[in-house]
This record gives C-alpha cells, structure tokens and sequence, in this order.
C-alpha cells in the first residue's frame, strides 16, 4: 500500500546508521551529561539578540493596524518627522524585492500593503536614532485606513460573504482528506456510535524573549542575526524580499529566550523585517516587538472546531471516524495548509481503525493568524479524538483503558491512512506500563466522590505523531565536521538550540561515534554558515540533526580507522576508537591517542573534514483515494493524570502526572525529562487556563496579567518518565523525536479525569474555572 | 510608551507636602507598581511625577498599646515578614501572604494598594474588617478616614490634590474575635482575585455578638456585607445559618463582567466564598485559636 523508496545514492547511509542500529554499549550515548550551554547561561554572558551593540544602530518598531479589515488608505510619518531622534518611516513602498514572506501559500507581506486584514498587523516601521524614541514615534504615525467589514468566526467565514483575501475568491484556504474502508456504511453498522462537536481556542507561546532581529548591511548583503528555528528559511525569505542572492543573505544564530514553533514561523518575517529598515536607512537596525507587540502580532496555535463521530462493536473494536476538522487560520495560511493535513491524519488517535473518513477545512478569518506550536495541529484532534474514546468506553460500558488496549496500534498495524507500520510501534507497552504505575483501577474505583466540597479525578490519554515531513514532502539534514591538526573537532549544524539542549545531545552523537571525550567537540549551530539542516522543529533537531552528525563522523571515523590499521597491524574494521584512544580491538596494548591518528591522517592523505548528508526516505500519499504513506515513523506518548476538583469553584488542581514516551533511543534522559516537564506544564495552561480573549478581532488580554499561564502554584508532582525505547531506523542509534509530545495528549488526559472526577463531559478548552463551574450547576439544576 | 514627564523627588514627608501643595497636577509614585502600567496604558495621564518612595519615615510597622500602625510606604514584602501583623492583622496577613511575586511585593506599598484604589485590592477587605483608619496628611493638617469610606469608584477615592496618605492605624481588638481572608483567582498562585473575602466574628457561647465582612472585586469598590452582618448578627452560630446568610451578599454586591470573569460567576463565588470564610471562622473558635 504505501512503500517507501529508497535512494541508491544513500545506500552508504542506510548501512551506517543500520550498523550503529546495533551498538549495545556507549559512553555518551544514554547518558545525562551536563549541558554545553548551561555555565554560560548561568554566568549571565549568553548573548541574546539585544546583547549585539554594533556601530551607529537605529532602533525600529512595528506600526500596527487598529482595525480588523480594511484598505489600506496611506501611511505618513507626520509629527515624527519633527522628532530628533527620527530617522525614518519604513512602509511597503520601501521594499526592493517582493513584499512576501508567506510560508507555503503567497498571500503575506512583510509589511501591509493595500490592505489590512487582523488588528495587529505590521504596516509599517519606524526607525529612530534612540531606543525608547521608537515607542513616541510610533504613535506620531498617521495610518489612514478605510474600515471594511470584517469576519471573526470561520464557520462564518464559510459562507464567503466577506473575503478576506479577494484574489482568492474563498475564504476556504483549502481541504484536506484521508479516507480508509467505507465510514458511511460502517456508521450504520456499528452497534455503538456516538458524536460531538469539540473546539479549541488559540495558545500564545508567551516565550520569554519576544521577537526581535539586528540586521546589519554588509558589502551588498545583509547579516542578520535572530533568535529564529531555521537560518536558512530565513536566509530565503529574505533573500527574496531584499532582491539579493541567498548567499548574500548571512543569517546567525544568538542565544534564544524560548520559540516553541512561534519563532519558527516569526523570525524569517522579523528579519525580513528589520532587513528592509536596514536596507532603507543603510545602517543596522534592531527590530524588537514588545510584549504587546508579540501578543497582538504574532502567529499562535489554531483554534479548532471539530465534528467528531466515531463508533464501536459490542466486543469494544473502533470500527469507525469521521471526522470534519475546521481550522481556523486567521489572516494568512501560514502554516495551516500542514497543521491541518497533521490533524486529518492524526483525527484516529493511534489506534486500528478499519474506516476513516477524515475532512478538513483551512478558513481565512480577520483575524491574527495561526502557526506552528509544540504539537503542530495534532494536540487539537488528539484533545477530540481522547475525549472521544472516553465517551464512547462509557456508551459499551468498558474501562477507558480496556477499551484503548483492545485498540491500541502495535507493530504489523495500519493506520488511519493504511499505512503499514512494522516497528518502532512502542505505544501499547507503554499504556500498560502507564496503567500499572498509576494504579488506574483502583483510582477508577475509588475516586468520583465528592469529599468536603472536593472530588478527585484519573483519566488517561494517547498520542501519536508523525516525525518528519509528511507525505513526499523532502525532508533532510546535513552537517558538517572539521577535525583540527590538533584533534579538537568542530561540528556545523544548522540545527538551533531552542533552550531544549539539542547541541547538547548531538555533540554526545559525535564524541560517541568518534569515541573522543566530549570537550573535544566544539558545537557550532544555527547558522547559515552550516549546510541546510532544515528547521528545528516537528521534534526532528536531535533526531535528524543527529543523523547527519553521525554520518558525517562516521566518515571519518572510517578514514581513522584505515590509517591507525597500518600502525595497529590489524584490519580497519579491528581498529577501535573509545575514550580519545585508537587500539586494535584483539591486542588493545597496541594503542595510539587520538590526536596522534588524526596527525597520520593529516600526513597520509585522508580527508579531515566531511559531511553527512541525510535524505529521508520518503513514500507517496495518493491525494484523490486519501490514502498511503503519511510519515515515515511516529512517535508516541501515553499520560495519566490525577485532578482534584473543588466542586464549588470550579478550580481544577492538578495533583499527579504519570508519563510514558516513545521516542526511539533516548540520548540523554536529564533532556528528555526537561522536555516532558516544560510540554506537560505548557499542556496544563492550554487545558485550564490560556485563553486569547477577542473582541471584534482585538486581543483584550495582550499581557501577562489577563492571559495566565501556569505558574509553580499550579504544577503537578510528575512521576519519572517511562521510557519505551522503539528505535527508529533512520534515527541516530534509533532516537525518534520527543520535544513536543507530552503536551499533545494533556487537554485530554485532564479533562478525562475532570469528568471521572464530577461527571461532566467537557468538550473545549481552556476549560476554565468558570466553564465548569456552569457545567457542574447545570448538572445540579437538571 | 510613557510620555515625557518632569520627575520630582524628595526625602521627607514636608518637602514632598509642599511641593504637592504647589504642584496639585502632579501624580504621586510609590512601587510604582500600578502607577507604570497605567501610565504606559494611558489609562492614567501625568505631566508631573512626585516619587515619594525615598520618605524612608513612612515605611515602618509600630505596635502601640491601643493600635498597630503602618508607614504607607510599608512594602507588602515587610508586612508579610511582620510578627506584628501576623499577630494582630491576622487577615491583613494572610492577604500578603498570597500577594503577587517576591519581586513585585518588594516594591509594592501598602499605600499604592489603597490609594490606587482598585476594586481588586487585596489589603483593602482585611482593613476593612479590621475597622482601621487611613490618616490623610496636607502641608497644614492631618485627618482620619474610616477605610471603607475612602474609595469612591474605581480609581476613585476622597483624598485631596494636595494629600498624601502617611499611615494606616488598626485598632487592637479584643482576643474573642476571629478572622479569615480567601481569595479565589483563576490560578492557583500570583493572580488578580476574581473576589476576595474578609471576614472577622466575635462570638460568645455560640452567639455571634458582632461581625464584619468585606468583598473585593465584586462592586466598583471594595465592599462591606452589610445584609449578610445583619442576618448573623445576635443569633446563634449554626453551619445551616451561614449557609443561609452567605445567600444575603448577593444584596450588598454589584459585580461586572469582564476579562477575567463574568458577574454571575463573582456572585456565585461570592456566596460560596462568604460562606467559606465565616466557617473559618467557627472552626477557629472550635480550635481555640487565638487571633490576639
Ligand atoms: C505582577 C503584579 C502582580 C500584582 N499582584 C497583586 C495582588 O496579588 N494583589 C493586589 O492587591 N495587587 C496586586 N498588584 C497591584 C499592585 O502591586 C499593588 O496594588 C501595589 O500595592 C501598589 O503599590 P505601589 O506602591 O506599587 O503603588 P504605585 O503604583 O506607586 O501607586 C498606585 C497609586 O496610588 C497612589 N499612591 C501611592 N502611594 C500613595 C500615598 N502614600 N498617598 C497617596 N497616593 C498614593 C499613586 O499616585 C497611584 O495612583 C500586582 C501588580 C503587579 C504588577
């Protein structure tokens, strides 16, 4: 149904990664090294975009839109050429190359031309000699826009009859399908089926350090330093907004105050940004956004609206979902196109499913758009897809885990798209494994009684998620090694230290493959200087930026190995190399040290420097049938959580979270846990209390006062992770990713235990203190 | 953005007096930690700032025999590390003690939370509770104002151009009273309350012989539970009674909807709440713990 291909150019490739598939022992590899990041940043002396002062810099921020929809009517300077400090007015008209920065779709400007189409919209930048001139300036502006009318709910911008993009002729962006077996007919069929609607609202990233991009002109380019997730996406964007050769454009990587995905999407739009300033006042320009600025302007998770209807036999096997998806993209498609594909396919939860019918709709909407988020679409249908399976456990009347069980995907499985998934399918052990620690039926049994106004709570939830691009969209890495005369390794990667400690794990990945202490390894990521890795995101940084690492080290490894054989009178395969030593694997007395093969190599004609380019087998997903190959693997996650719910309140306490990954080889386990703990708490948020509150398209809550987010008071105790290691074959050693799982599958965990706890069957998020606090005096009064 | 504005400061409480008495436009700053956000919202204008928080004579704790009294410039970190108040302000306590974060509460004045006068002031219901004064001073006098008849409206309260709030006086009670304050947000820690109760009875063999109960968020101005006190007042103590009386507050409350909660969910909250803080109350006495 869904083969992949494989490239005979990579046939050296596969064996090398299928080679280090079957390593047992590591040293560096599984272990918790201390990150490579960490006494800088504890120091104080990590450089963040803000900390680059370079000579003769301007200042810049963005002029923003206060209208929702409109014509763009004319954009003045006015009182702020008064100003001393003014420097200039930078608008559409400024821009030498082409005014777009959209992703996948062309449809955005970097800065608003002609028209506005959400409240927040960047429309012009102002530049001024003083940082805090920046701010008076941008009220002096005089933006003439002319109001049209405008559409906030996409169900309502359906019906097409406001546009928020004319050249479209739609407000559909457009649909997406996955379609297995007959879903219509098994809907008839099935003895149990039930069906409801479920939404999700929008998630700020809400990351530490807003936007913000120095761009520098230099010799008839541009070095721009950002804190962004791919150096090379925004090296082609603004390339192409500048009218100047990819190489020309410089893009460099400073420490980064969290991204989350936001900064994936945002900085190649900020640099562009800050670019066009430069270009037009010919000196640097740092471009930031403050927080308002952030929160108005910048891209957040989709809100959702999703018709879920999924059935069952009487022995508890899902036969059936169908599903219609609705996203809300806001203003531009951005990444929607790919948030919502995630969505179709992952609409099933990882279960067997024998009929799907999956639709989704992408709708524009005057509002601030959509991109990507730790969990890319998928924590919205997994949130309705969860739920689901409670409701629908209750209607057979099994036990929520049971009926997972009986359900669960497992190695031989198909999925939603029938795609045959052979290994590397760890989920049902560890959902079993899950169940045990928490002790689900005893809690089942005991807890959902209201004790002194409070009642507690477990419910459980799975997630799946595609590692990779999907479908035969190319995916990719590289990397690039240089070993010194001296011995000392240098390691380029274009994979971005997010504050996840990736260059932590690959530089393990290196000093593992070429078995030399780790302070050996000098890391140098994010740049544009490095081979085009591709983005750090979709859990992909460690997984794929190591494979690349490891191919690369392994090359020259190899070449080691051929000239210490020489000296160490074995053959190369013999040769071994562990600890900065290189000794014949049968007489280990014959030894020599690691700089002294390097030095050898030097004189005997092996090349020191290699690269290890990597290219993701990929396999073809027939659009028309809606089926075939999705990803090339997944990983999964399995949480159960404990609430205690004050009954009067509606205040939801979480008290306990038992964590299970699956993601391939775990490289560094200390990582791992950091990032199960930070998705878990951002999970939390996103569940009970982040809510973007709108009034006719205008943020009312752009601050930290009014959009919560979890503090320490809110956190959970989170029990130590289990990890099911299923390794993955085109992973390095097998790791698949892990960054975004443990918040996928949290909305539905918590609110899975909010009605064991009180009985009520939440069907959005945030589901706040009030919300179910109406939910429970319902239930009261009826 | 903040717009340009003179900026004024002196050290002691006369220099400041005078200079307010010559430049009424100006705008008092204490933490500042009000003050900034509106200025930079423009939900307050100012072409003069008068910082007082060098005025180091205004930022003490005193115990008296009679009173307790408090600097205005008392930061709500020294409060909350006061065995004064702990002692003698029980619910004034127990409002710092679940007060913003380290950072703000060391800047934070207890002055800034009343004069800034918001409905959400968390030290405002315990004061209330706890019938202290506010002591409003000009170049040429002094003057005492019940705290409950300080606020006007939202932003709002009766001092003058020309006045400073030096000292807040809480009159030691008798050890028979007890006290509680709760506070219901939509976080569990560092959050605006969406209502918050104060309430203090003093009972004798089972009789509440007096009460007093004050609400935050839920009117323009922080607000005594005149209904509630009266239905209690002079009857005997039973869990069934106060579960009755907590209904009374939706008389003596005015709540809005807005970002952070609708009015029908502050006036359910503010009967549970009521309720809850009263039976802290009992159960003190049951638990003969001592306010005093
Ligand atoms: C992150 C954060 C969390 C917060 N959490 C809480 C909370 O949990 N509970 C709560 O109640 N508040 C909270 N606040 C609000 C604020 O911190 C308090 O209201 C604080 O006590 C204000 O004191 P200040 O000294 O900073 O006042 P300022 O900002 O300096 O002044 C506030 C107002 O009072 C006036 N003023 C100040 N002192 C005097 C004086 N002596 N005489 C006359 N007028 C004066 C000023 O002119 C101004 O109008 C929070 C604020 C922030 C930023």
């Amino acid at each position: 149904m869904s083969s992949i291909t494989f490239l005979e150019t990579q046939k050296d490739e596969y064996s090398i990664l299928e080679e280090w598939l079957k390593a047992r022992e590591f040293i560096y590899v599984g272990s918790e090294v201390k990150r490579i990041d960490a006494l800088e940043k504890v120091l104080g002396k990590a450089k963040y975009v803000e900390d680059f002062l370079v000579d003769g810099l301007a200042y810049a921020r963005i002029v923003k839109s206060n209208i929702p929809h409109g014509v763009l009517v004319s954009v003045k300077p006015g009182r702020a050429v008064e100003h001393p400090d003014y420097i200039a007015l930078v608008t559409s008209s400024d821009i030498p190359g082409m005014n777009q920065v959209g992703y996948y779709i062309p449809d955005q400007p970097a800065l608003a031309e002609k028209k506005v189409r959400f409240h927040g919209e960047p429309i012009a930048l102002i530049v001024a000699s003083r940082p805090r001139s920046t701010e008076e300036l941008r009220e002096l502006v005089e933006v003439e826009i002319k109001p049209l009318e405008a559409v906030f709910d996409p169900l309502e911008a359906l019906k097409d009859e406001v546009l928020v993009h004319e050249e479209h002729g739609s407000n559909i962006v457009l649909k997406t399908r996955v379609r297995k077996g007959d879903a219509l007919k098994a809907l008839q069929e099935s003895d149990y089926v039930i069906e409801n609607t479920y939404r999700t609202g929008y998630q700020e990233h809400a990351y530490l350090e807003t936007e913000g991009a120095l761009a520098i002109p230099i010799d008839g380019g541009m070095t721009i330093i950002l804190p962004g997730q791919y150096p090379h996406l925004a090296q082609s964007i603004i390339s192409r907004v500048l009218g100047v050769p990819q190489s020309k454009i410089r893009v460099i990587q400073p420490v980064i105050g969290g991204g989350f995905g936001g900064k994936d999407d945002m900085m190649p739009i900020v640099g562009a940004q800050a670019a066009i300033a430069a270009y037009k006042v010919r000196r640097p320009v740092l471009l930031t956004y403050t927080r308002e600025d952030s929160f108005t302007s910048h891209c957040k998770r989709d809100p959702a609206y999703i018709r879920y209807r999924s059935g069952a036999s009487k022995d508890g096997k899902l036969t059936v979902v169908d599903v219609d998806i609705v996203f809300d993209a806001g203003a531009y498609a951005n990444r929607g196109p790919f948030t919502l594909w995630r969505a179709t396919v992952h609409s099933t939860g990882p279960y067997e499913v024998p009929n799907v019918d999956a639709r989704g709709i992408l709708v524009y909407t005057n509002k601030v758009y959509q991109g990507s988020f730790r969990g890319f679409g998928n924590p919205q249908i997994q949130f309705a897809a969860e739920r689901q399976m409670d409701e629908l456990a209750e209607k057979i009347g099994l036990d929520p885990l049971e009926f997972r069980l009986k359900n669960i995907l497992r190695p031989g499985s198909r999925t939603s798209t029938d795609q045959l998934l052979e290994d590397s399918v760890g989920v049902g052990e560890a959902l079993a494994r899950v169940a045990e620690k928490c002790n689900w039926f005893e809690k089942r049994k005991n807890y959902g009684k209201i004790v002194d106004g409070k009642a507690k709570g477990i419910g459980l939830a799975c997630a799946w998620h595609g590692i990779s691009t999907s479908r035969g969209v190319p995916d990719w890495c590289n990397a690039y090694i240089n070993v010194a005369k001296d011995g000392s390794v240098t390691v380029f990667t274009g994979i971005v230290e997010i504050g996840q400690g990736t260059h932590t794990g690959l530089a393990q990945i290196a000093a593992e493959a070429l078995g030399i202490p780790l302070e050996k390894i000098n890391l140098v990521g994010g740049l544009t200087d490095a081979p085009d890795t591709g983005a750090t995101h979709g859990s992909r940084g460690l997984s794929l930026g190591g494979t690349a690492i490891l191919i690369a080290a392994t090359k020259i490894k190899k070449r080691v190995q051929r000239v210490a054989s020489r000296i160490l009178e074995c053959s190369p395969e013999e040769v071994e190399l562990r600890n900065g030593w290189v000794y014949n694997r049968s007489r280990p007395e014959k030894r020599i040290t690691w700089e002294e093969a390097v030095k050898r190599c030097y004189a005997e004609g092996e090349d020191m420097a290699a690269t290890g380019y990597f290219y993701m087998p990929k396999g073809r997903f027939d659009e028309d049938k809606g089926r075939g190959f999705a990803y090339i693997v997944f990983s999964y996650m399995v949480v159960a959580v404990e609430v205690e719910v004050d009954v009067e309140t509606g205040l939801t306490k979480i008290i306990r979270v038992w964590p299970a990954i699956c993601a391939g080889r775990i490289i560094n386990p200390k990582l791992a846990i950091t990032q199960i703990h930070g998705a878990i708490i951002q999970g939390i948020g996103y569940t009970l209390m982040e809510e973007v509150k709108l009034e006719d398209g205008r943020i009312l809550n752009p601050n930290f006062t009014d959009y919560l987010i979890p503090t320490i008071a809110d956190l959970p105790e989170i029990e130590e992770p289990i990890f099911v290691e299923d390794y993955f074959r085109f992973g390095p050693f097998g790791a698949k990713g892990l960054a975004e799982m443990a918040l996928i599958p949290i909305p539905a965990a918590i609110t899975n235990a909010i009605k064991h706890a009180v009985g009520v069957k939440p069907s959005e998020i945030p589901y706040t203190s009030e919300k179910l606090f109406k939910e429970l005096s319902k239930r009261w009064q009826g | 953005m903040i717009p340009r504005i003179e900026y004024y400061r002196f050290g002691t409480l006369n220099e400041a007096l005078r200079f307010l008495r010559n430049n009424p436009d100006s705008k008092i700053i204490a933490g500042g930690t009000d003050l900034i956000i509106q200025l930079r919202s423009k939900k307050v204008e100012a072409r003069k700032i008068l910082d007082i928080s060098r005025v180091s004579e205004l930022r003490y704790v005193r115990e008296e025999s009679e009173y307790v009294k408090i600097g205005a410039l008392t930061t709500i970190e020294e409060l909350k590390n006061s065995g004064v108040i702990k002692v003698y302000a029980q619910p004034l306590w127990r409002a710092v003690n679940n007060f913003a974060v380290w950072q703000v509460r060391n800047t934070a004045t207890i002055g800034g939370n009343i004069c800034n006068a918001s409905p959400a002031a968390d030290t405002v219901p315990p004061l209330i509770v706890l019938e202290a004064k506010l002591k409003l001073q000009n170049i040429e006098r002094v003057r005492e104002v019940k705290v409950e008849e300080f606020f006007k409206g939202p932003g709002e309260t009766i001092i003058e151009k020309d006045e400073i709030l030096t000292e807040v006086v809480i009159p030691k009670k008798d050890s028979s009273w007890r006290y509680s304050f709760i506070k219901l947000g939509k976080r569990h820690s560092h959050i605006l309350s969406i209502v918050s109760v104060a309430a203090g009875l003093k009972i004798d063999d089972n009789k509440i012989e007096d009460i007093i109960i004050a609400l935050g968020s839920v009117a323009p101005t922080p607000v005594r539970a005149k209904s509630v006190e009266e239905y209690l007042r002079k009857r005997q103590a039973t869990s069934k009674l106060i579960e009755e009386a907590s209904g009374e507050v939706v008389k003596d409350i005015k709540p809005i909807s807005d970002v952070r909660a609708s009015a029908e969910y502050r006036i359910e909250m503010s009967k549970v709440l009521v309720r809850r803080a009263l039976n802290e109350c009992l159960k003190a006495y049951s638990h003969g713990i001592k306010s005093g």
